[in-house]
């Protein structure tokens, strides 16, 4: 064999390196994904011994035109809106909050953050008893509004159900996105803001002017981060129905396409929903990145 | 920081203070209801106002909780499981990581460029877009209730990897070449070299992984079916869904299973942290 040389041998390392990670990528990412393209078009039975048959475009005619999905679209749509405006204001205004602070920044990181180590089975759990009829939830709001006796519903009523998940999936994460703009304002340079009150700005001027201005690509992170979280949310919406309450209002897609599944069998119609599903996330992640291409910092 | 003096008088820098000191106050007050809460039977929780302070401690519900509804004690053979898979796929998926982030930022070859777009572009399949393909292949291969079968999906662990190889970009090749002068091995640069002095990266992505594994719901589910091979999670759905009134047990349990990765909080916190300020360099 002639001489290889260094450059040739190392290549080959390099090969020996990343032999696992591309084997794991074809068979548990690349695989099921083609599996899933090609179960949609046919229509495919779990449990069913019969071979399933070609038909088409058929299931995306069915999904695309039935009313259970579009409101089950809607029912994400509410779900995604309604989690990630408040986890991007509130966390961008925590984040400004500790980082003025002189002492205990640490400590508020810490107990901001501990909901969000916690199981999303185990939050469900806390805040279903939160919310029972005799529970704290009504007895607080009530206090507040001084309306005693008030049941309002947190797990039965629509909209109160969709209030309630949302409440959740906020308290959980807040900690989670206020970490990031804690480190996100620590980047920006000292010199920076003190440019800023040498120049007589005020606070106010400085947090508007300055720092939001150079947060702006750490905003779009967070933004784009907890639009992508909430569209995967499951566990809440799973254990809030597995108790009775009502599906319609909180029957994101992830729990559709799980019931679709598991419970009516229908593999290629929950595979057409994975499908859609992973459209919108892939143009979600399409736009981070090519966000944070463009915004890169110069300070 | 922004330790502005012209920020206001004292007095709104107090009430300031209050209203933020008051939301990080409402953080935590559900977290004291489900420790207080375990210590309660279940008429107690709902009788308003709620008793911060339990009259007595009401052991029953721990004793309900790890004996479960049908005395099997079948809980303890779930933190097991959880223990196991949750550390089995962290310990894989670090070495997966580690050994990939390393060829991908230290090794020329051909075809590189497309094995991280691979990587890249498995960011953006959700893994509930793929759940269901891979269902059916586990039920084919004979994977429902194992260990494998509960791990195997998640050892590419896309985030970790890329963490790994961004943070070994930046390794001194100095070294590595002083442990080839020495000679070592490839594999002994790695394990010797690199992966023994790769600490922070290591510890974010396996705290990153082993947290997604501990609150796994959506695969155990599909794939455990045997209460013998649950994992926490879904031992609490079939324990909810079995024992409806008992609150108090039901919190015994929540309490049970937030104990481990508390600990985990407490003791290697830096490292919680740190998974999440990975997003906020502006660019990934």
């Amino acid at each position: 064999m002639k001489y290889t040389g260094i450059e040739k041998r190392k290549a080959r390392w390099g090969y020996v390196f990343v032999t696992p990670a591309v084997v794991l990528f074809l068979m548990f990412s690349l695989y099921p994904m083609l599996n899933a393209l090609y179960n949609t078009f046919f229509n495919m039975k779990l449990l069913s011994l019969k071979p399933p048959k070609f038909v088409g475009l058929a299931n995306y005619a069915y999904i695309l035109t039935s009313e259970a999905f579009w409101k089950s679209m809607k029912a994400t749509a509410i779900f995604t809106l309604g989690a990630f405006i408040p986890l991007t204001v509130f966390s961008l205004v925590l984040g400004l909050y500790i980082t003025t602070r002189n002492r205990g920044q640490k400590a508020l990181q810490l107990m901001l953050y501990t909901p969000a180590i916690l199981s999303s089975v185990v939050a469900a759990l806390i805040w279903m008893l939160i919310f029972d009829p005799r529970g704290l939830g009504n007895a607080f709001v009530n206090f507040l509004f001084q309306t005693p006796g008030i049941n309002h519903n947190w797990l039965t009523d629509h909209i109160m159900l969709q209030i309630s998940t949302i409440t959740i999936y906020v308290w959980k994460y807040i900690g989670y996105f206020t970490i990031i703009y804690v480190t996100g304002i620590a980047k920006i340079p000292q010199s920076t803001l003190e440019a800023a009150t040498i120049d007589g700005a005020s606070a106010m001027q400085t947090v508007m002017r300055v720092i939001m201005p150079l947060l702006k690509p750490t905003t779009m992170m967070v933004s784009i981060v907890a639009m992508l979280n909430s569209l995967k949310s499951f566990s809440t919406q799973y254990l809030f129905t597995q108790r009775g309450a009502p599906l319609e209002p909180v029957n994101v897609v992830t729990l559709n396409i799980y019931n679709t599944a598991m419970r009516d069998l229908n593999i290629s119609r929950a595979c057409v929903m994975s499908f859609l599903l992973f459209f919108m996330m892939m143009v979600l992640t399409l736009v981070r990145m090519k966000s944070s291409e463009r915004d890169v910092t110069v300070y | 920081m922004l330790r502005n003096k012209t920020l206001g008088s004292r007095a709104f820098n107090l009430g300031f203070n209050g209203i933020f000191l008051m939301v990080i106050l409402m953080v935590m007050v559900p977290i004291f209801f489900m420790l207080t809460a375990s210590f309660m039977p279940s008429s107690d929780i709902f009788s308003m106002p709620y008793r911060w302070i339990p009259k007595s401690v009401y052991w029953k519900n721990y004793i309900t909780a790890i004996a479960g509804n049908d005395r099997s004690f079948v809980f303890i053979r779930n933190v097991i499981n959880s223990v196991i898979v949750a550390s089995g796929t962290t310990i894989f998926s670090v070495l997966v990581s580690g050994f990939a982030g390393y060829g991908l930022s230290k090794y020329k070859f051909r075809g590189r460029n497309l094995v991280f777009l691979m990587i890249m572009g498995r960011m953006m399949i959700p893994f509930e877009a793929i759940m269901i393909p891979m269902y059916i292949s586990a039920v084919k291969l004979g994977l429902q209730n194992t260990y494998t079968g509960l791990m195997l999906p998640f050892i590419l662990n896309t985030f970790g990897l890329f963490q790994m190889r961004q943070y070994l970009m930046t390794f001194p090749d100095d070294i590595l070449d002083a442990g080839r002068i020495d000679g070592l091995g490839e594999l002994g640069i790695f394990w010797r070299l690199v992966f023994k002095n790769s600490t922070p990266a290591i510890a974010t992505a396996a705290i990153l992984c082993f947290r997604g594994q501990w609150d796994n719901l959506l695969w155990p589910l599909l794939i455990a079916q045997k209460e013998a091979m649950k994992t926490i999670p879904t031992y609490i759905v079939k324990f909810t869904e079995e024992k409806s009134s008992d609150e108090g047990a039901m919190m015994a349990v929540a309490v049970l299973a937030s104990i481990p990765i508390i600990v985990l909080f407490l003791t290697l916190s830096k490292y919680f942290l740190g998974g999440s300020a990975m997003y906020s360099a502006g660019k990934e």
